[in-house]
């Protein structure tokens, strides 16, 4: 049957996405939901391209995070909504033409803060060395030869460099206790990460659909 | 009693019209021009009807890349995993990697290759079948008032017409091959075997009101090979026997196929497989190796993919027909959606559905190419040979490759590809980063 049309958006989304993208989110979402109101974490298992992502069970994880979904509480949801699915696919909005530059430099926070919260799975504001370390593994994940000490040696030498970028020369006993989201920036900056971190729909004119 | 008449009067014109117009110059294989005529007819209206279309959306729209919609509705950076992570590169590595995978995970759930692939190709203007019109929106009287005598024509004419003409070419096909079945075994049977196939196909093709066109006839399969198509739906058969005879294979039905398939293998030896036999897979390639080395022997007709697609795309081909042996005669089908869909879509509509859908459509228009003949190298296995295959009817076709099997339409990945692709990302990782 016809779907029905989505509620109005939030106004995060006003700027870049056209109704005609909507209407496909929307035809997407009711195909990964098997036409229910909400999709569970499970309705993602029927994605086979996302099966070989070794970050697979973070992404999923993502969609779920109340902080993504900018609710107040902390936590995972247990099911989310049409409108909620819309939010999250909103931190890969590609850039507009005109956006000017506080635009941009909110742009930028935003989806470097869908990054971090991939990172900070304990949701206490900081990346500590043993979160860094999860997400190497995860990224490894599936080749037997590695060993986990290779995995661990490249999260340990990649902690020790964000480090020095934030908190300069440590001392000899000064333990760094984690990447708040200040240092995260400031790792960032001067690279461009918005055209990477976007997905963009190409211009389909369709009227309609014949099937 | 005299309404009885009339109609019977009527009835007798109809046929009598049928037989004298389409049948009997379809079966002698040559063409009136109305078909050609109906297909100009068609095209100036659904010209018009775009440009009408065109004329009523009056948005603005911004201006973003193109591309045709066979390929998904996202923009896909194609750079390989190596090179994209490379760039950007900085000290710490898995920040980077994390972007690539981020992106190409959210690029999978907006849309995934696979799942696409089963459902049909999108158009990108109205072909006036509003089979579903999710979007339709009253743009003027005048192409409503044509689109209403599209429904009309389509299913108060064109249904009737073509049915008959379905049902004399099923009937003809059951009793010619029967009768052609009662000879000896011989020259004068064969013979009479592929006259009655071509005849039935044709009215047949003519009841889809199929136009094909056939490119590079030269490398048409020949006696003792194994010709090897995509396959898009059921209708495939009837396309490719409308050209040339083969030798079927399929799994034996019940029904009204099963009658068609017990009265021509009477006359011609088809390979029909009961369903136990099915599942031994050396059994299989054994009476098709018997089949293939008798050089006599009509060539065979396979379809690797196992199940039907969208036809934007050709799917691994299942590489048990490739280990036969023989000469392999490629051929690539691609059907213009412009007039109708041929696709079907077995897990949403069944065999009645879609022979209705396709008889009310406007008409089946198709290409189909022959290629060279291959044969497999001394050095390739199997897979590679059908991968070779595979690319060369792609190509030709202009469809896209996906290394993705047809079977993931029920099941899911197989975890030995999984862990394959896991391994290349690994081993790529600590060549690049572990130096990080």
């Amino acid at each position: 049957g016809c779907p029905q049309g989505p509620r109005p958006v939030t106004s995060v989304l006003a700027l870049a996405v056209t109704s005609e993208q909507i209407e496909h989110l929307h035809r997407r979402f009711k195909q990964l939901s098997q036409d229910q109101l909400t999709i569970r974490k499970e309705n993602f298992d029927s994605i086979p391209d996302l099966e070989f992502n070794p970050i697979r069970g973070k992404i999923v994880h993502a969609f779920f995070d109340k902080r993504n979904l900018r609710q107040e509480s902390d936590g995972l949801a247990d099911e989310i909504n049409f409108e909620d699915f819309l939010t999250i696919m909103s931190y890969f909005r590609p850039i507009e033409m005109n956006m000017d530059e506080e635009q941009l430099d909110r742009f930028r926070k935003e989806k470097l803060k869908f990054l971090f919260h991939m990172y900070d799975s304990d949701h206490d504001g900081k990346i500590t060395l043993q979160e860094y370390r999860n997400v190497v593994e995860e990224l490894l994940s599936g080749n037997p030869h590695l060993e986990k000490e290779s995995a661990r040696s490249i999260a340990d030498g990649a902690m020790m460099e964000a480090a020095s970028i934030c908190v300069g020369q440590m001392g000899p006993d000064q333990v760094y206790e984690g990447i708040t989201f200040e240092d995260f920036l400031k790792m960032w900056q001067g690279i461009d990460i918005e055209t990477k971190m976007h997905v963009r729909f190409l211009n389909v004119d369709t009227i309609a659909h014949c099937y | 009693m005299e309404v009885v008449w009339a109609v019977g009067q009527v009835g007798a014109a109809w046929l009598a019209v049928v037989f004298g117009l389409i049948i009997v110059p379809s079966a002698l294989g040559i063409s009136l021009g109305i078909s050609e005529a109906y297909m100009w007819v068609l095209v100036k209206t659904l010209e018009w009807a775009t440009i009408r279309l065109q004329k009523g959306a009056k948005k603005p729209q911004p201006q973003m890349p193109r591309t045709p919609t066979a390929n998904g509705i996202i923009e896909r950076d194609e750079t390989p995993m190596e090179k994209e992570i490379s760039l950007l590169h900085r000290a710490d590595f898995e920040f980077s990697h994390i972007f690539y995978f981020c992106r190409k995970g959210f690029e999978a759930i907006v849309e995934d290759e696979v799942t696409q692939r089963f459902s049909s190709e999108e158009l990108l203007s109205w072909n006036l079948l509003t089979r579903t019109n999710v979007n339709f929106h009253y743009i003027s009287l005048r192409l409503t008032v044509v689109w209403v005598i599209g429904v009309i024509v389509r299913y108060c004419f064109l249904l009737p017409l073509r049915f008959t003409l379905a049902a004399i070419g099923i009937m003809s096909m059951i009793v010619g091959t029967t009768a052609v079945g009662q000879l000896p075994n011989g020259r004068v049977k064969n013979y009479l075997s592929e006259v009655v196939h071509l005849m039935c196909s044709r009215i047949l093709v003519r009841a889809l009101s199929g136009t094909i066109h056939y490119h590079n006839k030269e490398n048409r399969p020949q006696k003792g090979g194994i010709c090897v198509a995509n396959h898009t739906s059921p209708i495939d058969a009837i396309i490719l026997t409308n050209d040339g005879c083969y030798a079927m294979v399929g799994q034996v039905h019940g029904g009204l196929m099963g009658i068609i398939q017990r009265a021509t293998v009477k006359a011609c030896p088809h390979v029909w497989f009961e369903r136990s036999e099915i599942k031994d897979r050396h059994l299989v390639t054994k009476r098709l190796r018997e089949h293939v080395a008798d050089k006599s022997k009509l060539p065979i007709l396979i379809f690797p993919e196992g199940t039907c697609i969208n036809n934007t795309s050709v799917m691994m081909f299942k590489k048990g027909s490739f280990e036969i042996g023989g000469t392999i005669y490629p051929v690539a089908i691609k059907y213009d959606p412009q007039f109708g869909d041929a696709f079907w879509n077995s897990s949403k509509y069944n065999i009645v559905s879609y022979l209705l859908r396709i008889m009310t459509s406007w008409a089946i228009v198709c290409n189909v190419w022959y290629l060279p003949p291959m044969v497999r190298k001394e050095d390739e296995d199997a897979v590679q040979f059908a991968n070779r295959v595979r690319s060369a009817i792609a190509r030709q076709g202009g469809l896209t490759e996906l290394p993705w099997d047809g079977g993931l339409k029920r099941a899911k990945v197989k975890d030995t590809f999984k862990e394959e692709q896991q391994k290349n990302y690994s081993k790529m990782l600590v060549r690049n980063g572990s130096v990080g």
